[in-house]
Protein backbone atom coordinates (compact mmCIF):
# COMPACT_ATOMS: atom_id res chain seq x y z
CA UNK A 1 0.00 0.00 0.00
CA UNK A 2 1.27 3.47 -0.86
CA UNK A 3 2.47 5.46 2.14
CA UNK A 4 0.25 8.36 3.13
CA UNK A 5 2.84 11.08 3.61
CA UNK A 6 0.38 13.47 5.24
CA UNK A 7 -0.74 10.98 7.87
CA UNK A 8 2.85 10.01 8.66
CA UNK A 9 3.79 13.68 8.94
CA UNK A 10 0.79 14.37 11.18
CA UNK A 11 1.76 11.50 13.51
CA UNK A 12 5.31 12.85 13.86
CA UNK A 13 4.13 16.42 14.29
CA UNK A 14 1.61 15.30 16.94
CA UNK A 15 4.49 13.75 18.90
CA UNK A 16 6.55 16.92 18.45
CA UNK A 17 3.62 19.01 19.72
CA UNK A 18 3.14 16.75 22.74
CA UNK A 19 6.86 17.08 23.48
CA UNK A 20 6.66 20.88 23.26
CA UNK A 21 3.70 21.00 25.66
CA UNK A 22 5.40 18.69 28.17
CA UNK A 23 8.59 20.71 27.85
CA UNK A 24 6.81 24.00 28.59
CA UNK A 25 4.94 22.43 31.51
CA UNK A 26 8.05 20.92 33.12
CA UNK A 27 10.56 23.62 32.18
CA UNK A 28 12.85 21.02 30.61
CA UNK A 29 14.43 21.46 27.18
CA UNK A 30 12.25 20.29 24.31
CA UNK A 31 15.20 18.33 22.87
CA UNK A 32 15.37 15.99 25.85
CA UNK A 33 11.59 15.55 25.95
CA UNK A 34 11.51 14.81 22.19
CA UNK A 35 14.10 12.06 22.71
CA UNK A 36 12.02 10.58 25.54
CA UNK A 37 8.78 10.83 23.51
CA UNK A 38 10.68 9.12 20.67
CA UNK A 39 11.65 6.32 23.07
CA UNK A 40 7.99 5.79 23.99
CA UNK A 41 6.87 5.96 20.34
CA UNK A 42 9.53 3.50 19.23
CA UNK A 43 8.90 0.98 22.00
CA UNK A 44 5.11 1.17 22.35
CA UNK A 45 3.71 2.70 19.13
CA UNK A 46 5.96 0.94 16.60
CA UNK A 47 6.77 4.26 14.93
CA UNK A 48 9.18 4.00 11.99
CA UNK A 49 11.14 6.46 9.90
CA UNK A 50 10.85 6.95 6.16
CA UNK A 51 13.38 8.23 3.64
CA UNK A 52 12.06 11.80 3.82
CA UNK A 53 11.93 11.75 7.62
CA UNK A 54 15.54 10.55 7.63
CA UNK A 55 16.47 13.52 5.45
CA UNK A 56 14.65 16.02 7.68
CA UNK A 57 16.30 14.46 10.75
CA UNK A 58 19.76 14.59 9.15
CA UNK A 59 19.25 18.19 8.10
CA UNK A 60 17.99 18.95 11.62
CA UNK A 61 21.17 17.51 13.14
CA UNK A 62 23.28 19.52 10.69
CA UNK A 63 21.43 22.75 11.36
CA UNK A 64 21.62 22.17 15.10
CA UNK A 65 25.38 21.69 14.79
CA UNK A 66 25.63 24.83 12.67
CA UNK A 67 23.69 26.84 15.28
CA UNK A 68 25.90 25.42 18.05
CA UNK A 69 29.00 26.63 16.18
CA UNK A 70 27.43 30.01 15.43
CA UNK A 71 26.65 30.63 19.09
CA UNK A 72 30.27 31.13 20.08
CA UNK A 73 31.43 34.61 21.01
CA UNK A 74 34.52 34.98 18.78
CA UNK A 75 35.99 37.82 20.88
CA UNK A 76 35.66 35.78 24.04
CA UNK A 77 37.32 32.78 22.34
CA UNK A 78 40.21 34.96 21.13
CA UNK A 79 40.65 36.51 24.59
CA UNK A 80 40.84 33.16 26.37
CA UNK A 81 42.23 31.03 23.55
CA UNK A 82 45.09 29.33 25.39
CA UNK A 83 43.37 28.27 28.64
CA UNK A 84 40.22 27.42 26.67
CA UNK A 85 42.28 25.21 24.33
CA UNK A 86 43.97 23.47 27.26
CA UNK A 87 40.75 22.78 29.18
CA UNK A 88 38.72 22.02 26.03
CA UNK A 89 41.24 19.54 24.65
CA UNK A 90 41.60 17.81 28.03
CA UNK A 91 37.81 17.72 28.17
CA UNK A 92 37.72 15.90 24.84
CA UNK A 93 40.72 13.57 25.00
CA UNK A 94 40.34 12.27 28.58
CA UNK A 95 36.81 10.81 28.15
CA UNK A 96 37.48 9.80 24.54
CA UNK A 97 40.44 7.67 25.60
CA UNK A 98 38.78 6.47 28.80
CA UNK A 99 35.48 5.41 27.24
CA UNK A 100 37.31 3.90 24.26
CA UNK A 101 39.43 1.83 26.65
CA UNK A 102 36.41 0.62 28.63
CA UNK A 103 34.28 -0.28 25.59
CA UNK A 104 37.16 -1.84 23.61
CA UNK A 105 39.05 -3.49 26.46
CA UNK A 106 36.33 -4.37 28.96
CA UNK A 107 33.13 -4.61 26.93
CA UNK A 108 34.94 -6.08 23.88
CA UNK A 109 33.32 -3.81 21.32
CA UNK A 110 34.72 -3.66 17.78
CA UNK A 111 37.40 -1.00 17.24
CA UNK A 112 35.16 1.38 15.27
CA UNK A 113 32.25 0.85 17.65
CA UNK A 114 34.56 1.75 20.56
CA UNK A 115 35.60 4.91 18.68
CA UNK A 116 31.94 5.86 18.36
CA UNK A 117 31.48 5.26 22.10
CA UNK A 118 34.52 7.42 22.90
CA UNK A 119 33.29 10.23 20.64
CA UNK A 120 29.68 10.08 21.91
CA UNK A 121 30.75 10.40 25.51
CA UNK A 122 33.56 12.92 24.98
CA UNK A 123 31.16 15.81 24.40
CA UNK A 124 30.21 18.76 26.55
CA UNK A 125 26.80 20.35 26.24
CA UNK A 126 27.49 24.06 25.81
CA UNK A 127 23.76 24.75 26.15
CA UNK A 128 23.45 22.86 29.45
CA UNK A 129 26.54 24.66 30.76
CA UNK A 130 25.18 28.02 29.63
CA UNK A 131 21.74 27.44 31.17
CA UNK A 132 23.26 26.52 34.52
CA UNK A 133 25.62 29.50 34.37
CA UNK A 134 22.72 31.89 33.76
CA UNK A 135 21.25 30.75 37.06
CA UNK A 136 24.45 31.56 38.95
CA UNK A 137 25.30 34.70 36.98
CA UNK A 138 28.60 33.04 35.99
CA UNK A 139 27.81 33.60 32.29
CA UNK A 140 28.39 37.34 32.76
CA UNK A 141 31.89 36.86 34.19
CA UNK A 142 35.15 36.39 32.29
CA UNK A 143 35.72 33.02 34.00
CA UNK A 144 32.29 31.94 32.76
CA UNK A 145 33.16 33.04 29.23
CA UNK A 146 36.44 31.10 29.45
CA UNK A 147 34.50 27.97 30.47
CA UNK A 148 32.06 28.40 27.57
CA UNK A 149 34.97 28.86 25.14
CA UNK A 150 36.52 25.65 26.52
CA UNK A 151 33.22 23.84 25.93
CA UNK A 152 33.25 24.94 22.27
CA UNK A 153 36.81 23.63 21.87
CA UNK A 154 35.73 20.34 23.49
CA UNK A 155 32.86 19.96 21.00
CA UNK A 156 35.13 20.93 18.11
CA UNK A 157 37.28 17.94 19.11
CA UNK A 158 34.19 15.72 19.01
CA UNK A 159 33.10 16.97 15.59
CA UNK A 160 36.62 16.71 14.16
CA UNK A 161 36.96 13.14 15.45
CA UNK A 162 33.62 12.18 13.94
CA UNK A 163 34.53 13.81 10.64
CA UNK A 164 38.08 12.46 10.39
CA UNK A 165 38.17 9.01 12.03
CA UNK A 166 35.60 7.48 9.70
CA UNK A 167 36.51 9.30 6.49
CA UNK A 168 37.93 7.50 3.46
CA UNK A 169 41.45 8.78 2.94
CA UNK A 170 41.14 9.22 -0.81
CA UNK A 171 40.84 11.95 -3.43
CA UNK A 172 37.33 12.87 -2.28
CA UNK A 173 38.61 13.67 1.20
CA UNK A 174 41.26 15.92 -0.33
CA UNK A 175 38.60 17.66 -2.44
CA UNK A 176 36.34 18.02 0.61
CA UNK A 177 39.14 19.49 2.75
CA UNK A 178 40.28 21.90 0.01
CA UNK A 179 36.79 23.14 -0.86
CA UNK A 180 35.85 23.47 2.82
CA UNK A 181 38.99 25.49 3.54
CA UNK A 182 38.29 27.90 0.66
CA UNK A 183 34.60 28.25 1.56
CA UNK A 184 35.39 28.87 5.24
CA UNK A 185 37.92 31.54 4.29
CA UNK A 186 35.52 33.53 2.14
CA UNK A 187 32.25 32.74 3.91
CA UNK A 188 32.14 35.52 6.56
CA UNK A 189 32.58 38.29 3.98
CA UNK A 190 30.26 36.54 1.49
CA UNK A 191 27.57 36.23 4.17
CA UNK A 192 27.95 39.88 5.13
CA UNK A 193 27.73 40.83 1.43
CA UNK A 194 24.54 38.81 0.93
CA UNK A 195 22.97 40.35 4.03
CA UNK A 196 24.00 43.87 3.01
CA UNK A 197 22.77 43.56 -0.58
CA UNK A 198 19.61 41.45 -0.29
CA UNK A 199 19.21 40.61 3.39
CA UNK A 200 16.07 40.66 5.54
CA UNK A 201 13.58 40.32 2.67
CA UNK A 202 10.52 38.08 2.67
CA UNK A 203 12.25 35.56 0.39
CA UNK A 204 15.10 35.15 2.98
CA UNK A 205 18.02 34.94 0.54
CA UNK A 206 20.62 34.96 3.34
CA UNK A 207 19.06 31.85 4.93
CA UNK A 208 18.95 30.11 1.55
CA UNK A 209 22.58 31.08 0.94
CA UNK A 210 23.67 29.46 4.21
CA UNK A 211 21.54 26.37 3.52
CA UNK A 212 23.20 26.10 0.09
CA UNK A 213 26.64 26.15 1.73
CA UNK A 214 25.57 23.56 4.33
CA UNK A 215 24.05 21.26 1.69
CA UNK A 216 27.04 21.60 -0.65
CA UNK A 217 29.68 20.91 2.00
CA UNK A 218 27.52 18.18 3.54
CA UNK A 219 27.32 16.51 0.13
CA UNK A 220 31.10 16.66 -0.31
CA UNK A 221 31.57 15.30 3.23
CA UNK A 222 29.31 12.37 2.36
CA UNK A 223 31.33 11.66 -0.82
CA UNK A 224 34.44 11.45 1.39
CA UNK A 225 32.52 9.14 3.78
CA UNK A 226 32.91 11.87 6.39
CA UNK A 227 30.09 13.37 8.44
CA UNK A 228 28.06 16.44 7.40
CA UNK A 229 28.08 17.82 10.95
CA UNK A 230 31.82 18.57 10.64
CA UNK A 231 31.47 21.27 7.96
CA UNK A 232 28.23 22.46 9.59
CA UNK A 233 30.01 23.18 12.89
CA UNK A 234 32.95 24.85 11.13
CA UNK A 235 30.60 26.97 9.00
CA UNK A 236 28.82 28.01 12.20
CA UNK A 237 32.11 28.95 13.86
CA UNK A 238 33.28 31.17 10.99
CA UNK A 239 29.97 33.03 10.65
CA UNK A 240 29.54 33.40 14.44
CA UNK A 241 30.81 36.99 14.25
CA UNK A 242 28.16 37.83 11.63
CA UNK A 243 25.44 36.22 13.76
CA UNK A 244 26.55 38.14 16.86
CA UNK A 245 25.59 41.34 15.05
CA UNK A 246 22.47 39.92 13.40
CA UNK A 247 20.37 38.23 16.08
CA UNK A 248 17.31 38.33 13.82
CA UNK A 249 18.97 35.98 11.33
CA UNK A 250 19.94 33.65 14.19
CA UNK A 251 16.38 33.68 15.56
CA UNK A 252 14.91 32.90 12.13
CA UNK A 253 17.23 29.98 11.56
CA UNK A 254 16.49 28.65 15.03
CA UNK A 255 12.75 28.94 14.38
CA UNK A 256 13.11 26.93 11.18
CA UNK A 257 15.21 24.33 12.96
CA UNK A 258 13.04 23.95 16.05
CA UNK A 259 9.72 23.95 14.19
CA UNK A 260 10.34 21.62 11.30
CA UNK A 261 13.70 19.89 11.53
CA UNK A 262 15.06 19.14 15.01
CA UNK A 263 11.82 17.47 16.21
CA UNK A 264 12.36 14.83 13.53
CA UNK A 265 15.97 14.45 14.59
CA UNK A 266 15.39 14.12 18.34
CA UNK A 267 12.29 11.92 17.95
CA UNK A 268 14.30 9.68 15.64
CA UNK A 269 17.20 9.63 18.13
CA UNK A 270 14.80 8.32 20.78
CA UNK A 271 13.05 5.92 18.41
CA UNK A 272 15.98 3.49 18.29
CA UNK A 273 16.45 3.31 22.06
CA UNK A 274 15.28 -0.15 23.08
CA UNK A 275 13.81 -0.24 26.60
CA UNK A 276 14.52 -3.98 27.05
CA UNK A 277 18.16 -3.24 26.13
CA UNK A 278 18.24 -0.46 28.75
CA UNK A 279 17.14 -3.00 31.36
CA UNK A 280 19.59 -5.71 30.36
CA UNK A 281 22.52 -3.30 29.93
CA UNK A 282 21.91 -1.08 32.96
CA UNK A 283 25.25 -2.01 34.52
CA UNK A 284 27.26 -1.15 31.41
CA UNK A 285 25.32 2.09 30.93
CA UNK A 286 26.19 3.11 34.49
CA UNK A 287 29.82 2.12 33.87
CA UNK A 288 29.98 4.24 30.68
CA UNK A 289 28.45 7.21 32.46
CA UNK A 290 30.81 6.89 35.42
CA UNK A 291 33.76 6.56 33.02
CA UNK A 292 32.75 9.73 31.24
CA UNK A 293 32.36 11.67 34.48
CA UNK A 294 35.49 10.17 36.03
CA UNK A 295 37.70 10.90 33.03
CA UNK A 296 36.35 14.44 32.77
CA UNK A 297 37.37 14.92 36.40
CA UNK A 298 40.82 13.47 35.75
CA UNK A 299 41.30 15.61 32.63
CA UNK A 300 39.76 18.92 33.64
CA UNK A 301 39.83 19.27 37.43
CA UNK A 302 43.64 19.46 37.76
CA UNK A 303 43.70 22.13 35.04
CA UNK A 304 41.13 24.20 36.90
CA UNK A 305 43.36 24.03 39.98
CA UNK A 306 46.41 24.85 37.82
CA UNK A 307 44.55 27.90 36.55
CA UNK A 308 43.78 28.80 40.20
CA UNK A 309 40.04 28.36 40.08
CA UNK A 310 38.68 28.09 43.62
CA UNK A 311 38.23 24.43 44.62
CA UNK A 312 34.43 24.68 44.55
CA UNK A 313 34.44 26.62 41.27
CA UNK A 314 36.82 24.09 39.70
CA UNK A 315 34.66 21.14 40.70
CA UNK A 316 31.58 22.97 39.44
CA UNK A 317 33.28 23.70 36.09
CA UNK A 318 34.46 20.09 35.78
CA UNK A 319 30.97 18.72 36.44
CA UNK A 320 29.39 21.12 33.96
CA UNK A 321 31.89 20.04 31.33
CA UNK A 322 30.90 16.42 32.02
CA UNK A 323 27.43 17.12 30.63
CA UNK A 324 26.42 16.16 27.11
CA UNK A 325 23.37 15.83 24.92
CA UNK A 326 23.18 16.97 21.30
CA UNK A 327 26.58 15.96 19.95
CA UNK A 328 26.48 12.76 21.97
CA UNK A 329 23.26 11.64 20.31
CA UNK A 330 24.45 12.85 16.88
CA UNK A 331 27.61 10.74 17.19
CA UNK A 332 25.70 7.65 18.37
CA UNK A 333 23.11 8.01 15.60
CA UNK A 334 25.93 8.38 13.04
CA UNK A 335 27.30 5.05 14.31
CA UNK A 336 23.93 3.34 14.09
CA UNK A 337 23.05 4.76 10.66
CA UNK A 338 26.39 3.65 9.24
CA UNK A 339 26.09 0.22 10.92
CA UNK A 340 29.19 0.79 13.03
CA UNK A 341 27.21 0.01 16.19
CA UNK A 342 24.05 -2.07 16.65
CA UNK A 343 20.81 -1.02 18.32
CA UNK A 344 21.81 -2.36 21.74
CA UNK A 345 25.08 -0.44 21.67
CA UNK A 346 23.21 2.64 20.44
CA UNK A 347 20.75 2.27 23.32
CA UNK A 348 23.58 2.07 25.83
CA UNK A 349 25.33 5.15 24.44
CA UNK A 350 22.22 7.35 24.14
CA UNK A 351 21.03 6.39 27.62
CA UNK A 352 24.46 7.23 29.03
CA UNK A 353 24.40 10.52 27.07
CA UNK A 354 21.00 11.43 28.54
CA UNK A 355 22.31 10.51 31.98
CA UNK A 356 25.28 12.80 31.39
CA UNK A 357 22.94 15.70 30.65
CA UNK A 358 21.12 15.25 33.94
CA UNK A 359 23.35 13.75 36.64
CA UNK A 360 26.45 16.00 36.57
CA UNK A 361 24.17 19.06 36.41
CA UNK A 362 22.21 17.95 39.46
CA UNK A 363 25.37 17.18 41.44
CA UNK A 364 26.96 20.50 40.42
CA UNK A 365 23.90 22.54 41.36
CA UNK A 366 23.16 20.67 44.55
CA UNK A 367 26.64 20.48 46.06
CA UNK A 368 29.06 22.81 44.25
CA UNK A 369 27.13 25.90 43.16
CA UNK A 370 29.56 28.80 43.60
CA UNK A 371 28.47 32.15 44.97
CA UNK A 372 29.29 34.51 42.13
CA UNK A 373 30.14 38.17 42.32
CA UNK A 374 30.40 39.18 38.64
CA UNK A 375 34.09 39.76 38.00
CA UNK A 376 35.02 40.26 41.62
CA UNK A 377 38.70 40.56 42.58
CA UNK A 378 39.14 36.81 43.21
CA UNK A 379 37.80 35.93 39.76
CA UNK A 380 39.86 38.58 37.99
CA UNK A 381 42.95 37.30 39.75
CA UNK A 382 42.16 33.69 38.82
CA UNK A 383 41.57 34.69 35.22
CA UNK A 384 44.77 36.69 34.99
CA UNK A 385 46.63 33.75 36.47
CA UNK A 386 44.98 31.39 33.96
CA UNK A 387 46.12 33.57 31.07
CA UNK A 388 49.68 33.69 32.46
CA UNK A 389 49.83 29.95 32.94
CA UNK A 390 48.17 29.04 29.67
CA UNK A 391 51.32 28.46 27.69
CA UNK A 392 53.09 25.83 29.86
CA UNK A 393 50.10 23.45 30.21
CA UNK A 394 49.32 23.87 26.50
CA UNK A 395 52.61 22.25 25.66
CA UNK A 396 51.66 19.24 27.70
CA UNK A 397 48.06 18.95 26.65
CA UNK A 398 48.17 19.79 22.98
CA UNK A 399 50.66 17.13 21.96
CA UNK B 1 8.87 46.53 63.86
CA UNK B 2 9.95 45.77 60.27
CA UNK B 3 12.51 47.88 58.42
CA UNK B 4 13.05 46.03 55.12
CA UNK B 5 10.43 43.80 53.52
CA UNK B 6 11.18 41.49 50.59
CA UNK B 7 8.30 40.29 48.40
CA UNK B 8 8.56 37.24 46.15
CA UNK B 9 6.77 38.34 42.99
CA UNK B 10 6.05 35.76 40.29
CA UNK B 11 2.84 37.11 38.78
CA UNK B 12 0.65 34.44 40.39
CA UNK B 13 -2.59 35.28 42.21
CA UNK B 14 -1.10 34.59 45.64
CA UNK B 15 2.03 36.63 44.94
CA UNK B 16 -0.24 39.58 44.08
CA UNK B 17 -1.96 39.04 47.44
CA UNK B 18 1.46 38.85 49.10
CA UNK B 19 2.17 42.27 47.60
CA UNK B 20 -1.09 43.59 49.14
CA UNK B 21 -0.09 42.31 52.57
CA UNK B 22 3.43 43.68 52.26
CA UNK B 23 2.14 47.11 51.23
CA UNK B 24 -0.27 47.13 54.18
CA UNK B 25 2.60 46.28 56.53
CA UNK B 26 4.83 48.93 54.97
CA UNK B 27 2.12 51.54 55.51
CA UNK B 28 1.91 50.53 59.16
CA UNK B 29 5.64 50.32 59.87
CA UNK B 30 7.26 52.60 57.30
CA UNK B 31 9.44 49.71 56.10
CA UNK B 32 11.33 49.72 52.78
CA UNK B 33 9.66 47.56 50.12
CA UNK B 34 11.63 45.41 47.71
CA UNK B 35 10.30 42.87 45.20
CA UNK B 36 12.31 40.01 43.74
CA UNK B 37 11.22 38.03 40.67
CA UNK B 38 13.09 34.86 39.79
CA UNK B 39 13.36 33.46 36.27
CA UNK B 40 13.16 29.73 36.86
CA UNK B 41 11.57 28.57 33.64
CA UNK B 42 14.83 28.58 31.67
CA UNK B 43 15.02 25.22 29.91
CA UNK B 44 17.10 22.68 31.76
CA UNK B 45 19.25 20.33 29.61
CA UNK B 46 18.85 22.56 26.53
CA UNK B 47 20.08 21.65 23.04
CA UNK B 48 21.29 25.10 22.00
CA UNK B 49 22.44 28.23 23.80
CA UNK B 50 19.97 30.22 21.67
CA UNK B 51 17.10 28.21 23.13
CA UNK B 52 18.09 29.39 26.62
CA UNK B 53 18.60 32.98 25.46
CA UNK B 54 15.20 33.10 23.80
CA UNK B 55 13.49 31.82 26.97
CA UNK B 56 15.49 34.37 28.95
CA UNK B 57 14.13 37.16 26.75
CA UNK B 58 10.59 35.81 27.16
CA UNK B 59 10.97 35.65 30.94
CA UNK B 60 12.40 39.19 31.09
CA UNK B 61 9.43 40.48 29.10
CA UNK B 62 6.99 38.65 31.38
CA UNK B 63 8.55 39.89 34.63
CA UNK B 64 8.94 43.43 33.29
CA UNK B 65 5.15 43.46 32.98
CA UNK B 66 4.61 41.90 36.42
CA UNK B 67 6.94 44.37 38.10
CA UNK B 68 5.60 47.40 36.24
CA UNK B 69 2.10 46.55 37.48
CA UNK B 70 3.40 46.06 41.03
CA UNK B 71 5.18 49.44 41.00
CA UNK B 72 2.05 51.13 39.71
CA UNK B 73 0.00 49.60 42.53
CA UNK B 74 2.59 50.66 45.10
CA UNK B 75 2.69 54.13 43.58
CA UNK B 76 -1.08 54.42 43.95
CA UNK B 77 -0.56 53.94 47.71
CA UNK B 78 2.37 56.40 47.73
CA UNK B 79 4.86 53.63 48.45
CA UNK B 80 8.21 53.14 46.76
CA UNK B 81 8.79 49.60 45.50
CA UNK B 82 12.30 48.59 44.38
CA UNK B 83 12.27 45.69 41.95
CA UNK B 84 14.83 43.19 40.70
CA UNK B 85 14.83 40.14 38.41
CA UNK B 86 17.36 37.32 38.75
CA UNK B 87 17.66 33.84 37.23
CA UNK B 88 17.78 30.74 39.40
CA UNK B 89 15.66 28.84 41.88
CA UNK B 90 13.06 31.01 43.58
CA UNK B 91 13.61 29.79 47.14
CA UNK B 92 17.39 29.96 46.92
CA UNK B 93 17.33 33.42 45.34
CA UNK B 94 14.89 34.83 47.92
CA UNK B 95 16.85 33.47 50.86
CA UNK B 96 20.14 34.76 49.47
CA UNK B 97 18.65 38.18 48.77
CA UNK B 98 17.23 38.35 52.30
CA UNK B 99 20.57 37.28 53.76
CA UNK B 100 22.75 39.70 51.78
CA UNK B 101 20.29 42.59 51.86
CA UNK B 102 19.63 42.59 55.59
CA UNK B 103 15.87 42.05 55.23
CA UNK B 104 13.80 41.36 58.34
CA UNK B 105 10.68 40.00 56.62
CA UNK B 106 9.98 37.97 53.48
CA UNK B 107 6.41 37.96 52.18
CA UNK B 108 5.51 35.27 49.65
CA UNK B 109 2.47 33.58 48.16
CA UNK B 110 1.91 29.95 49.05
CA UNK B 111 1.86 28.69 45.46
CA UNK B 112 4.59 29.68 43.07
CA UNK B 113 5.51 28.11 39.77
CA UNK B 114 8.47 25.90 40.63
CA UNK B 115 7.05 22.80 38.86
CA UNK B 116 9.66 20.01 38.96
CA UNK B 117 11.35 21.69 41.88
CA UNK B 118 8.00 21.74 43.62
CA UNK B 119 7.32 18.05 42.89
CA UNK B 120 10.68 16.81 44.13
CA UNK B 121 11.73 19.35 46.74
CA UNK B 122 8.52 20.88 48.07
CA UNK B 123 7.01 24.29 47.43
CA UNK B 124 9.02 27.49 47.23
CA UNK B 125 7.26 28.65 50.42
CA UNK B 126 8.29 25.49 52.30
CA UNK B 127 11.93 25.97 51.33
CA UNK B 128 11.98 29.68 52.13
CA UNK B 129 10.44 29.10 55.56
CA UNK B 130 13.02 26.40 56.23
CA UNK B 131 16.09 28.41 55.22
CA UNK B 132 15.25 32.10 55.62
CA UNK B 133 17.46 34.22 57.91
CA UNK B 134 14.43 36.30 58.97
CA UNK B 135 10.68 36.05 59.56
CA UNK B 136 8.54 34.81 56.68
CA UNK B 137 4.91 35.65 56.00
CA UNK B 138 3.29 33.05 53.73
CA UNK B 139 0.08 34.32 52.16
CA UNK B 140 -2.57 31.73 51.35
CA UNK B 141 -5.11 32.33 48.60
CA UNK B 142 -8.04 34.39 49.82
CA UNK B 143 -9.83 37.68 49.18
CA UNK B 144 -7.60 40.74 48.73
CA UNK B 145 -6.86 42.99 51.70
CA UNK B 146 -6.37 46.72 51.90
Amino acid sequence: MEQNVWLIASAWMALALVASLISIRLGISVALIEILVGVVAGNFLSLHTTEWIDFLATFGAGLLTFLAGAEIDPDSLRRHLKPALAIGMAGFFAPFIGVFAVTYGLAHWELHAAWIAGISLSTTSVAVVYAVMVETGLNRTEIGKLILAACFINDLGTVLALGILFANWNVWLAVFVAVTAVVLWYLPRMTRLVIRRVGHRVSEPEVKFLFLVLFGLGGLARLAKSEAVLPAYLVGLVVAGVFMRDRVLMDRMRSIAFTLLTPFYFLKAGLYVSLPAVMTSAGLIALFLLTKMGTKVVGIWPLTRWFRFERREGTYTTLLMATGLTFGTISALFGLTNQIIDQTQYTMLVTAVIGSAVIPTLIAQRFFQPVVVPDGPAQSEALAHAERLATPPMRGVAK
Amino acid sequence: MFHKILIGLDGSETSEQALDHAMALAELTGAELHALSVEERLPVYAATVGEVMEEERYEHHYFDGVQARARTRAGERRLELRVEVVAGHAAHALVEKARTGGFDLIVIGHTGHSRLHHIFLGSTADRVVESAPCSVLVVHERRKVG
